[in-house]
Protein backbone atom coordinates (compact mmCIF):
# COMPACT_ATOMS: atom_id res chain seq x y z
CA UNK A 1 0.00 0.00 0.00
CA UNK A 2 1.43 3.61 -1.38
CA UNK A 3 1.90 5.75 2.05
CA UNK A 4 2.54 9.49 1.44
CA UNK A 5 5.68 10.57 1.52
CA UNK A 6 5.66 13.39 3.90
CA UNK A 7 4.26 10.61 6.33
CA UNK A 8 7.02 8.41 5.35
CA UNK A 9 9.77 10.86 5.51
CA UNK A 10 8.37 11.81 9.21
CA UNK A 11 8.58 8.24 9.92
CA UNK A 12 12.08 8.06 9.24
CA UNK A 13 12.64 10.79 11.33
CA UNK A 14 10.89 9.06 14.06
CA UNK A 15 13.16 5.80 13.46
CA UNK A 16 15.94 7.79 13.58
CA UNK A 17 15.25 8.87 17.23
CA UNK A 18 14.12 5.72 18.09
CA UNK A 19 17.78 3.94 16.82
CA UNK A 20 19.42 6.89 18.65
CA UNK A 21 17.51 6.10 22.09
CA UNK A 22 18.00 2.04 21.69
CA UNK A 23 21.87 3.55 21.90
CA UNK A 24 21.84 6.38 24.82
CA UNK A 25 19.67 4.11 26.82
CA UNK A 26 21.84 0.69 26.41
CA UNK A 27 25.21 2.36 27.43
CA UNK A 28 23.84 4.34 30.36
CA UNK A 29 22.01 1.27 31.63
CA UNK A 30 25.39 -0.83 31.43
CA UNK A 31 26.72 2.01 33.34
CA UNK A 32 24.90 2.17 35.81
CA UNK A 33 25.76 -1.99 35.97
CA UNK A 34 29.10 -1.30 35.99
CA UNK A 35 28.91 0.89 39.26
CA UNK A 36 26.30 -1.68 41.01
CA UNK A 37 23.18 0.20 40.50
CA UNK A 38 20.98 -2.21 39.56
CA UNK A 39 17.72 -0.79 39.47
CA UNK A 40 18.98 1.69 37.17
CA UNK A 41 20.69 -0.57 34.97
CA UNK A 42 17.44 -2.69 34.80
CA UNK A 43 14.90 0.55 33.86
CA UNK A 44 17.55 1.41 31.26
CA UNK A 45 17.96 -1.91 29.90
CA UNK A 46 14.26 -2.59 29.28
CA UNK A 47 13.77 0.90 27.94
CA UNK A 48 16.23 0.53 25.49
CA UNK A 49 14.76 -3.19 24.66
CA UNK A 50 11.46 -1.54 24.26
CA UNK A 51 12.58 1.23 21.89
CA UNK A 52 14.30 -1.85 19.92
CA UNK A 53 10.58 -2.77 19.28
CA UNK A 54 9.12 -0.01 18.82
CA UNK A 55 11.71 0.59 16.05
CA UNK A 56 10.45 -2.82 14.69
CA UNK A 57 6.56 -1.40 14.15
CA UNK A 58 8.42 1.60 12.97
CA UNK A 59 10.35 -0.36 10.22
CA UNK A 60 7.32 -2.56 9.56
CA UNK A 61 4.95 0.15 8.81
CA UNK A 62 7.72 2.15 6.50
CA UNK A 63 7.99 -0.98 4.28
CA UNK A 64 4.14 -1.71 4.55
CA UNK A 65 3.68 2.22 2.94
CA UNK A 66 6.32 1.31 0.89
CA UNK A 67 9.20 3.33 1.85
CA UNK A 68 12.82 2.53 2.55
CA UNK A 69 13.68 2.60 6.13
CA UNK A 70 16.37 4.64 6.92
CA UNK A 71 18.41 2.61 9.50
CA UNK A 72 22.16 4.01 8.45
CA UNK A 73 21.51 7.76 10.28
CA UNK A 74 21.77 7.97 14.08
CA UNK A 75 21.31 10.86 16.11
CA UNK A 76 24.07 12.30 18.51
CA UNK A 77 23.98 10.11 22.15
CA UNK A 78 24.09 12.19 24.97
CA UNK A 79 25.81 10.56 27.99
CA UNK A 80 26.50 11.55 30.82
CA UNK A 81 29.39 11.40 33.19
CA UNK A 82 26.90 10.62 36.78
CA UNK A 83 23.81 9.00 37.42
CA UNK A 84 22.87 12.53 37.89
CA UNK A 85 23.97 14.11 34.65
CA UNK A 86 22.90 10.89 33.10
CA UNK A 87 19.40 10.91 34.52
CA UNK A 88 19.25 14.72 33.12
CA UNK A 89 20.38 14.06 29.41
CA UNK A 90 17.52 11.00 29.59
CA UNK A 91 15.28 13.98 30.32
CA UNK A 92 16.49 15.94 27.42
CA UNK A 93 16.56 13.48 24.93
CA UNK A 94 12.97 12.14 25.80
CA UNK A 95 11.30 15.70 25.96
CA UNK A 96 12.86 16.39 22.32
CA UNK A 97 11.56 13.34 21.11
CA UNK A 98 8.13 13.91 22.60
CA UNK A 99 8.32 17.47 20.86
CA UNK A 100 9.46 16.03 17.70
CA UNK A 101 6.41 13.33 17.67
CA UNK A 102 3.62 15.62 18.18
CA UNK A 103 3.48 17.57 15.17
CA UNK A 104 4.27 14.36 13.17
CA UNK A 105 1.12 12.58 14.34
CA UNK A 106 -1.08 15.37 13.75
CA UNK A 107 0.02 15.04 10.36
CA UNK A 108 -1.02 11.43 10.54
CA UNK A 109 -4.57 12.97 11.60
CA UNK A 110 -4.43 15.72 8.36
CA UNK A 111 -3.54 12.89 5.85
CA UNK A 112 -6.51 10.51 7.43
CA UNK A 113 -3.44 7.63 8.38
CA UNK A 114 -5.31 6.50 11.41
CA UNK A 115 -2.78 3.47 11.50
CA UNK A 116 0.52 5.03 11.53
CA UNK A 117 -1.10 7.72 13.59
CA UNK A 118 -2.21 4.89 16.03
CA UNK A 119 1.29 3.37 16.43
CA UNK A 120 2.52 6.86 16.76
CA UNK A 121 0.32 7.67 19.59
CA UNK A 122 1.34 4.30 21.09
CA UNK A 123 4.99 4.96 20.86
CA UNK A 124 4.52 8.59 22.65
CA UNK A 125 2.21 7.18 25.55
CA UNK A 126 5.36 5.10 26.20
CA UNK A 127 8.17 8.33 26.06
CA UNK A 128 6.00 10.31 28.26
CA UNK A 129 5.82 7.89 30.95
CA UNK A 130 9.42 7.41 30.63
CA UNK A 131 10.13 10.80 30.80
CA UNK A 132 7.23 10.87 34.59
CA UNK A 133 9.61 8.55 35.39
CA UNK A 134 12.64 10.59 35.04
CA UNK A 135 11.00 13.46 36.58
CA UNK A 136 10.06 10.92 39.66
CA UNK A 137 14.11 10.06 39.90
CA UNK A 138 14.70 14.27 39.61
CA UNK A 139 12.34 15.01 42.48
CA UNK A 140 13.40 12.34 44.33
CA UNK A 141 17.11 13.25 44.62
CA UNK A 142 16.30 16.97 45.31
CA UNK A 143 14.53 15.55 48.47
CA UNK A 144 16.60 12.65 49.68
CA UNK A 145 19.97 13.56 48.75
CA UNK A 146 22.26 12.00 46.03
CA UNK A 147 24.01 9.57 48.35
CA UNK A 148 20.40 8.16 49.75
CA UNK A 149 18.84 7.99 45.59
CA UNK A 150 22.15 5.94 44.87
CA UNK A 151 21.69 3.60 47.68
CA UNK A 152 17.96 3.09 47.09
CA UNK A 153 19.31 1.92 43.35
CA UNK A 154 22.03 -0.85 44.65
CA UNK B 1 28.41 15.00 30.24
CA UNK B 2 30.65 13.70 27.13
CA UNK B 3 30.68 15.93 24.14
CA UNK B 4 33.05 13.76 21.65
CA UNK B 5 31.86 9.54 22.30
CA UNK B 6 34.51 8.63 19.82
CA UNK B 7 37.45 10.06 21.55
CA UNK B 8 35.57 10.43 25.47
CA UNK B 9 36.11 13.83 25.07
CA UNK B 10 33.51 15.96 27.85
CA UNK B 11 32.60 19.41 28.23
CA UNK B 12 34.33 19.97 31.56
CA UNK B 13 37.37 18.92 29.30
CA UNK B 14 36.42 21.68 26.51
CA UNK B 15 35.33 24.01 29.08
CA UNK B 16 38.89 23.80 31.47
CA UNK B 17 40.47 23.92 27.79
CA UNK B 18 38.53 27.37 27.03
CA UNK B 19 39.52 28.90 30.35
CA UNK B 20 42.91 27.13 30.80
CA UNK B 21 44.48 27.98 27.29
CA UNK B 22 42.72 30.45 25.77
CA UNK B 23 40.90 28.48 23.02
CA UNK B 24 38.07 30.71 21.48
CA UNK B 25 37.05 28.60 17.68
CA UNK B 26 37.09 24.63 16.66
CA UNK B 27 40.40 25.05 15.17
CA UNK B 28 42.42 25.67 18.70
CA UNK B 29 40.35 23.53 20.15
CA UNK B 30 41.41 20.34 17.38
CA UNK B 31 44.73 21.41 17.93
CA UNK B 32 44.52 20.62 21.52
CA UNK B 33 42.58 17.17 21.88
CA UNK B 34 41.23 14.99 18.67
CA UNK B 35 37.54 15.79 19.05
CA UNK B 36 35.38 15.60 15.85
CA UNK B 37 38.53 13.90 14.31
CA UNK B 38 36.45 10.15 13.66
CA UNK B 39 32.94 10.88 12.87
CA UNK B 40 32.42 14.56 13.27
CA UNK B 41 29.18 14.71 14.58
CA UNK B 42 30.00 16.21 18.38
CA UNK B 43 31.29 19.49 16.17
CA UNK B 44 28.19 21.21 16.88
CA UNK B 45 27.45 20.89 20.36
CA UNK B 46 31.07 20.95 20.77
CA UNK B 47 31.43 25.07 19.29
CA UNK B 48 28.17 25.75 21.21
CA UNK B 49 30.30 25.01 24.52
CA UNK B 50 33.13 27.26 23.38
CA UNK B 51 30.71 30.10 22.61
CA UNK B 52 28.65 29.69 25.93
CA UNK B 53 31.61 29.33 28.32
CA UNK B 54 33.01 32.97 26.16
CA UNK B 55 30.40 34.63 26.71
CA UNK B 56 29.91 33.05 30.66
CA UNK B 57 33.28 34.50 31.68
CA UNK B 58 34.91 37.27 29.58
CA UNK B 59 32.38 38.90 27.53
CA UNK B 60 30.81 41.04 30.61
CA UNK B 61 33.61 40.88 32.97
CA UNK B 62 35.45 44.41 31.94
CA UNK B 63 32.45 46.37 31.36
CA UNK B 64 32.09 49.07 33.19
Amino acid sequence: MKGNSAILSALNEVLTTELTSINQFFLHARMYKNWGLSALNDKCYKKSIKDMKQADVLIERILFLEGLPNLQRLGALSIGEETQEMLGCDAKFQTAQISQMKPIIALCEQEKDFVTRQILVDILEYEEEHLDWLETQDYQIANMGIEKYLQAQL
Amino acid sequence: MYVCLCKGITDKDIKEAVRAQGVGSLRELKQLMPLGSQCGTCTKVAQKIIDDTIIDDTMFKDVG
